[in-house]
């Protein structure tokens, strides 16, 4: 059952269209990687399913209601937002605690998340002296106030030092175990890749790709190399196939938009003999770049935008 | 609706610009009523003299600041909430933001409460004071309470509202100094122009219609110490009442429909 479902979903800012026509669900059970470069409209998406901001058109939907719809809505979504705040002289406790009162959620709560988030000793001081990575920590706690079947994340791992990437990367993981579902936006494909499941591609407001991890991996444009005595023969059935291939020399065959799983299969059930086969490209970066590409190609003021960080994670503490 | 009541109430407790505030009105009402109490006004015709029921008059008069700090109150209960951010969780948690604003209209009304009864404290230590010294030498303890009872009623019931105008105020403006600066320029510069130039638009302005509800007891009998404000033909006490209502829901509905309607990004 999706519990997550966006139909048509738009929003214009003036005259910029930050999500165009944006349609998926998201099912019980999975962890969903929103993606996509920055300005692709990751976090206006996520906004306008917590009902922050009005769709121009089109509609959100959790559980079959918008947003505002839900009753007591702290126990059934929690989310991360990244322009979330705090009132610097009111504790972490008394924060947590004013703001689960609104939907019946008990004090002792309030301690049980601090607990969880790794906050317990610093609850009873002023959030206005908590660093970055704390902050987000306390944010975490807040969403996980009531005990919620859907956890909405945008960017959760900025500002967390690395344990508490690797912790909340574990955390989703049993989260999502627990027959519940996890929507978690990055623009950091490595760290994503590690968590998700599936995954929603954004560019510019729109649908770039989706499906499973597995699925978006076959479907990189990747190359394969082949060293074949029988070089004509294999040309000719990569052809038949509607694999384009070509003779690199007389032993050697570059086949484009494939993978090793499909010529090997072809191959082997033709009896043809494989001398040695390598793959290129298949990793969810390029993919990601392929399926981002208009969006690095034609920035805003015709440069290219920077490129989505690709690495082992963000350092702890930056700014966002 | 009580849970976000309570809510309201508790993030008010929980910072300490709220106690700052409730210190700020002890402070500032001991502080004028001592130049009241103290000060020496020899010869001067416009004082009336120590320990008369019209000196406890102008004595508790100072309560009124408690007023503009409601008002101060208030703009800081919706504003602060822009200007920390703190409206992400709290929609979250209360997306029908209408209620939200509604409660706060609620618990403002009791914050206002609140300062008038540490106005109305710390003024009638001094009432105490002056009566247990025999100031003047005629100031009994009769007239002192019988003054008490004609001002106070007026300056909490305007307090209890300029709370709830606050909320109003800030819910349309958004930001938290220009909301806190509009107000306080509007009753001390704009009002009283307005209210020399055109008396008649004047007594529907917020300020006056505060004056109407505080000098309930004191208009009956206008003494010279508040010839500053006769030009004006202040409403009768309810209608000043049903005025600042009006401002503050009035204000609220119409942010409602703009500052609180926007996208929260």
């Amino acid at each position: 059952m999706a519990t997550i479902e966006v139909q048509g979903l738009t929003k214009h800012f003036g005259s910029v269209v930050a999500v165009d026509g944006l349609s998926f669900s998201v099912d019980r059970g999975s962890v969903t990687g929103f993606l996509g470069p920055n300005g692709a409209g990751k976090t206006t998406t996520l906004r306008m399913l917590l009902g922050l901001v009005r769709p121009t058109a089109g509609q959100a939907l959790i559980n079959g209601v918008a947003y505002r719809d839900l009753p007591d809505p702290e126990r059934t979504v929690g989310a991360v937002l990244e322009s979330s705040g705090f009132h610097p002289a009111r504790t972490a406790r008394n924060h947590l605690r004013a703001v689960g009162m609104v939907d019946g959620i008990a004090a002792a709560r309030c301690d049980e998340v601090l607990e969880q988030v790794g906050l317990a000793a610093d609850g009873n001081r002023p959030v206005g002296g908590f660093s970055m990575g704390m902050r987000q920590r306390l944010e975490l706690a807040r969403a996980l106030l009531g005990d919620p079947q859907v956890l909405i994340l945008d960017e959760p791992a900025n500002g967390l030092d690395p344990q508490g990437i690797a912790w909340l990367r574990n955390f989703l993981r049993w989260f999502a175990t627990q027959d519940r579902v996890v929507l978690v936006s990055s623009h950091l494909l490595a760290e994503a890749a590690q968590t998700v499941d599936d995954v929603i591609v954004l560019n510019r407001g729109r649908m770039a790709g989706h499906g499973s991890l597995t699925e978006l991996r076959q479907r990189a444009t990747t190359t394969v190399r082949v060293r074949t005595p029988e070089t004509d023969r294999l040309v000719s059935l990569l052809s038949e196939h509607g694999i384009q291939a070509r003779h690199q020399s007389s032993d050697l065959v570059e086949a484009q938009g494939t993978t090793v799983e499909v010529v090997g299969r072809l191959m082997a059930d033709n009896g043809l003999v494989v001398l040695e086969m390598t793959s290129a490209g298949e990793s969810l970066e390029e993919l990601f770049f392929q399926m981002t590409e208009g969006a690095q190609r034609f920035g805003a003021a015709g440069h290219p935008e920077p490129a989505p960080v690709v690495g082992p994670g963000p350092m702890p503490g930056g700014p966002s | 609706m009580n849970r976000l009541i309570r809510s309201e109430v508790f993030k008010l407790r929980t910072v300490w610009s709220t106690w700052l505030l409730v210190g700020l009105t002890a402070v500032l009402i001991a502080g004028l009523s001592a130049l009241v109490a103290f000060v020496p006004h020899h010869g001067a015709v416009n004082f009336p003299a120590k320990g008369t029921a019209a000196w406890f008059d102008d004595l508790f008069s100072v309560m009124a600041l408690a007023v503009d700090l409601a008002l101060v109150l208030g703009a800081i209960m919706i504003t602060s909430e822009f200007r920390h951010k703190t409206v992400t969780p709290t929609f979250l948690a209360e997306p029908r933001r209408g209620r939200m604003a509604a409660a706060k209209l609620v618990v403002a009304l009791g914050g206002g409460l609140t300062l008038a009864v540490v106005a109305g404290a710390v003024a009638l230590v001094y009432g105490l004071a002056s009566v247990a010294t025999g100031v003047g030498g005629i100031a009994t303890m009769g007239t002192m309470l019988t003054e008490f009872r004609h001002v106070w009623p007026g300056v909490a019931a305007a307090a209890v509202l300029y709370g709830a105008y606050g909320v109003g105020l800030g819910a349309l403006l958004k930001n938290q100094v220009v909301t806190i600066v509009v107000a306080l320029v509007a009753l001390a510069v704009v009002e009283p122009i307005v209210g020399a130039a055109v008396p008649s638009v004047g007594r529907w302005l917020p300020g006056y219609a505060a004056q109407a509800l505080e000098s309930v007891a004191a208009s009956a009998r206008m003494h010279a110490g508040f010839g500053a404000v006769s030009s004006v033909h202040l409403l009768v006490w309810w209608a000043g009442a049903l005025v600042i209502i009006g401002y503050g829901v009035v204000l609220a509905a119409l942010g409602s429909l703009t500052t609180l309607r926007a996208d929260v990004t």
